[in-house]
């Protein structure tokens, strides 16, 4: 089980919901996905526009909604779009992003330190997306976030666990759960995140931008699972060489 | 009353409370919220809010993302 704050999940998976050519697919692939935890969106209304109506199929499924600060910049505009989504979603889980960046969308880790503090003083369950950085993953948990959502790589890229090295360490440190959050292109990248120990892995591109999402949602959650598997089994050591001993044996015996 | 909504300006009549702004309006408030002059406004304090004259409303609401 995977434990957050006060809540327990059985899926390892949480699933971002952007993307989807529709809203009937998006659905279809969290169920496929096992997924309890979805994440959502915050943004001005456009009151020219017809408003298609998101949230009441998705409070019919047994998930979670998890709002984002996807758009903010500073962490002052940060913890004005957490309040919306408070409000709007009637939930205090929060996933704080902060990228001034609009080209790779990196966490600024200054902004994104100074508003979880912040946030969890105002009441907000904190789950922040950050870069791979163990220092940064340690104070965001000081300053009280339930979890760290350290990137694999670029948000949307698919290029896999490419801060390897830095995961590990944060893992190895971390007291909160560690959820591998951007850059996982292939189930191949979420069961090896699992296997290194992360707790969860979110993924939403890589099942949304496929070209049968609900089947790639299916085939990401039993990666997790395998990975997950794989790491409480423990890994057998990597070697530089080949060690065999039931053919030597049988040379032996000749 | 003059008041901006969303960045449209509106003239308002019969209607005093950010809730009555909202039926005149005809919205749907599941997955919306709202602030005033950048201040959120909690979605059980919409029927007490008594609009001002210029007063900024900005509306904002749930969508996909990850």
């Amino acid at each position: 089980m995977l434990t957050i704050a006060d809540q327990s999940f059985h899926s390892r998976l949480l699933l971002g919901s952007g993307k989807f050519s529709t809203p009937q697919l998006m659905q279809q692939a969290i169920k496929a996905s096992g997924s309890q935890l979805v994440t959502l969106a915050i943004k001005r209304l456009e009151l020219d526009k017809p408003r298609n109506d998101l949230l009441t199929p998705l409070r019919a499924m047994t998930i979670q909604l998890l709002p984002n600060t996807s758009g903010a910049k500073t962490a002052k505009e940060a913890i004005f779009a957490a309040e919306l989504a408070r409000d709007a979603l009637q939930t205090n889980w929060l996933k704080l992003e902060i990228h001034p960046d609009p080209r790779y969308l990196m966490p600024d880790p200054i902004e994104t330190l100074a508003a979880a503090e912040q946030l969890v003083k105002l009441g907000f369950v904190v789950l922040p997306y950050c870069s791979a950085d163990p220092v940064l993953c340690k104070r965001l948990e000081q300053v009280g976030c339930a979890a760290v959502m350290p990137l694999g790589a670029a948000i949307g890229s698919n290029q896999g666990i490419q801060t390897r090295a830095m995961l590990e360490i944060i893992i190895e440190q971390a007291t909160v759960p560690v959820i591998i959050d951007a850059g996982l292109g292939a189930p191949s990248h979420a069961a090896a995140a699992m296997e290194l120990g992360a707790a969860a892995v979110l993924v939403n591109t890589a099942i949304a931008a496929s070209q049968d999402p609900v089947a790639m949602a299916g085939a990401f959650a039993q990666a997790v699972s395998a990975g997950r598997i794989a790491y409480k089994a423990g890994l057998a050591a990597t070697q530089a060489y080949a060690a065999s001993s039931p053919l030597t044996d049988f040379l032996a015996a000749l | 009353m003059h008041i901006m909504l969303n960045d449209t300006p509106l003239q308002l009549a019969a209607v005093s409370t950010l809730a009555q702004l909202l039926q005149q309006q005809q919205l749907n408030t599941e997955g919306l919220a709202i602030a005033v002059n950048d201040s959120v406004i909690a979605k059980r304090l919409w029927h007490e809010y008594q609009l001002q004259n210029h007063d900024q409303i900005q509306l904002f609401q749930i969508v996909t993302g990850g």
